[in-house]
């Protein structure tokens, strides 16, 4: 089998003066992750920089409201609020392992911006991040905290000013510079082998919730849940329960205003194969073949396209996809705020809002995990508009 | 023969350079552009490469990207620019022609129903930027398929392989097989970026040229005839993209801009080979 492929997702659709870079990335991933040195830097950073391992809470008035028993995987508090830390740590110190003094990175929501130009004021890099005007704006607290870090900030104005034109600049970027520059991209999308160095960075997730649930209850759980936008997070949560047959896998879409609207953010509830961003996998698209644009109250789903490997799960029946609207969405992280004090990101509450739904259907005993990929605070002024019953722009 | 190879033949016994340029489809409007393809041939244009609009150009620089949106913006399809190629064909015009597009495009077509809708339409041939060598089983597959079925194989378009300054040891492989014409891509990255060429654009033309059996183009961020003449004897023929598209669009697509600069590039390249 084609180690660049997930049955017909992945595959490196770029450039040809791209092929070689991509090959020597792969590389250097592979010979990296089998040198104990570099696990030792990883793991070092990821403790002492980022306050790993992140705690799994028994979240137990919200297991007594919604009648089984939810664990929640706290990504929240990882340093800069998110799981997106991860994934950079361990690409940073890739770059630096390839000799590479700058890095470039896209962002939608500013998370992952966020957390690159942290990275890189850590390992003193030259750090540009491409992001859409309209995100730009959007988003203009993630703006000043990239640049207070020292980040440059590119503003994108072409196609839908987003996510997916921030993707393509930084692509074309990369392109030109690849001699001397590193694409740390943050979802788990992109040619290969992207999706599969952003799942290894991301596995930790899964391998300290497999060890704190054995530890806490003594078996498995028996639902993991996540998120779904690129899919970073729910890759990194689902990595090490994948073999462990059991345990149900379920990764929860932006459904946005409803997927009968056509305002959503699905790849997987309505997309069909297709090429973005260097990878083969599930796409919202046109009747000729241009790419959607993609809908979410959550800037951090708001993607038209999902990680090939998810794509790959999803057709063989290994994770199961559905999806939640932002009105769901909002309602899920008013109630987690108010039952365990904790204020979710707009992206996890998505997964908090489906394991409302499903818990109807689980017994009390029954356990889940749900990752909580990254707190609000970003989204405050998303919620103030929300609540005051003005929309959101998108 | 396949027009492609028909035309390169022809000027190498004419001991000719040929010369390319690219226009994005559907611009200034599906008649405009109609005109515009049967002047580049009146003015002696040897291969026209046409691009089919995509919503995400990742090898294009700005003035490709604005013109794909703005014909994306007025509906054009890759179904509507084949229906105007075949118009093309039923109306005389014998130019061969190269869509420039992205994979998605074909995929979403269907890419065997793709190719045979080329085939009736009279397209010579495919440049897909973002497919690599690794990732065109596929449409080689639908290609042979083609070619096996059709009475007339040399109806069938070729796929076109592209090189770049860093492909190197990659440089055989790609060439292996290889047909119609070689893509030297000048410089890194995207299109458009003003005669800026590769620091190693002398060593790496000259490795091509040394391996490659059948011509060798030399395509993004060339303008003028000199911009290229002191790498010209290296290549058989020159693409202009983005410099063309800016002269059309600061023209509003004047035919007698194009014819112009068509007639005037291609007797300048010309006319310094044989000085050469």
């Amino acid at each position: 089998m084609d180690e660049r492929y997930y049955g017909t997702f992945g595959g490196q659709y770029v450039a040809e003066s791209l092929m070689n870079t991509l090959k020597e990335l792969d590389a250097a991933y592979e010979e990296a992750i089998r040198d104990p040195k570099f696990i030792e830097e990883c793991a070092y950073y990821l403790k002492e920089y980022v306050g790993r391992e992140t705690p799994l809470y028994f979240a137990e008035r919200l297991s007594r409201e919604y009648g089984t028993k939810i664990y929640l995987k706290r990504e929240d508090l990882n340093h800069t609020g998110a799981h997106k830390i991860n994934n950079v740590i361990g690409q940073i110190l890739l770059a630096k392992r390839l000799g590479k003094k700058k890095v470039i990175a896209e962002t939608g929501a500013g998370q992952h911006g966020v957390a690159t130009a942290t990275g890189a004021a850590l390992f003193d890099m030259e750090c540009t991040v491409y992001m859409g005007a309209e995100d730009m704006e959007r988003q203009a607290l993630n703006v000043l905290r990239m640049e207070m870090l020292g980040a440059k900030v590119q503003k994108v104005v072409s196609g839908s000013n987003t996510l997916k034109d921030a993707t393509n600049e930084a692509i074309r970027t990369w392109a030109k510079t690849a001699e001397d520059t590193f694409y740390i991209i943050g979802s788990a999308v992109g040619p290969y082998p992207y999706p599969k160095i952003v799942k290894e960075f991301q596995s930790v997730i899964s391998k300290e919730a497999k060890r704190q649930i054995l530890e806490k209850e003594g078996r498995l759980p028996d639902v993991v849940m996540a998120c779904v936008g690129g899919g970073s997070n729910s890759i990194g949560m689902f990595a090490d329960f994948i073999d462990e047959r059991d345990v149900r896998l379920v990764g929860v879409e932006a459904a946005g205003l409803g997927i009968e609207t056509g305002k959503h953010a699905s790849a997987m509830a309505l997309g069909r194969p297709g090429v973005l961003h260097g990878m083969r996998s599930y796409l919202l698209q046109d009747a000729d073949g241009n790419v959607e644009l993609a809908h979410s109250i959550s800037a951090g789903l708001d993607y038209p396209g999902v990680g090939p490997e998810h794509a790959y799960l999803k057709d063989t029946g290994r994770a199961e996809y559905v999806s939640i609207t932002d009105a769901e969405a909002m309602d899920a992280l008013m109630e987690l705020s108010r039952l365990e004090g904790i204020i979710p990101a707009i992206e996890s509450s998505h997964a908090i809002a489906y394991a409302k739904k499903m818990a109807k259907t689980m017994d009390r005993d029954d356990i889940m995990i749900i990752c909580l990929s990254g707190r609000g605070d970003k989204d405050v002024h998303t919620i103030a508009d929300y609540l005051a019953g003005k929309g959101y722009q998108n | 023969m396949n027009r492609i190879e028909a035309r390169l033949q022809n000027l190498k016994q004419k001991n000719e350079k040929a010369f390319i340029t690219y226009i994005t489809a559907g611009l200034p409007d599906m008649a405009g552009m109609r005109e515009l393809v049967k002047s580049c041939e009146a003015a002696g244009l040897d291969i026209l490469e046409l691009g089919i609009p995509f919503s995400d150009p990742i090898a294009d620089g700005p003035v490709i990207q604005a013109a794909s949106y703005k014909a994306i913006r007025q509906k054009v399809s890759a179904a509507a620019v084949l229906a105007e190629v075949q118009t093309l064909r039923s109306e005389g015009v014998n130019l061969p022609i190269v869509f420039m597009m992205y994979y998605n495009t074909i995929l979403h077509y269907g890419v065997k129903n793709f190719v045979d809708s080329c085939i009736r339409a009279g397209v010579d041939g495919f440049i897909i930027p973002d497919l690599p060598y690794e990732e065109q089983g596929e449409i080689k597959e639908a290609i042979a398929a083609a070619e096996s079925e059709t009475e007339d194989a040399c109806r069938v378009p070729i796929l076109i392989q592209l090189v770049s300054p860093v492909s190197k040891e990659r440089i055989p492989m790609l060439l292996n097989g290889a047909r119609g014409f070689v893509y030297c891509v000048s410089s890194m990255g995207v299109t458009g970026q003003d005669a800026k060429f590769h620091r190693e654009i002398d060593a790496y033309l000259s490795e091509v040229k040394e391996i490659s059996k059948i011509p060798v183009m030399m395509g993004f961020g060339v303008r003028t005839a000199k911009d290229v003449a002191s790498v010209k004897h290296k290549i058989d023929g020159v693409i202009v993209g983005s410099h063309f598209i800016r002269l059309l669009e600061e023209s509003g697509y004047s035919t007698d801009t194009a014819m112009k600069y068509i007639t005037e590039f291609k007797s300048e390249l010309n006319r310094e080979s044989e000085e050469l």
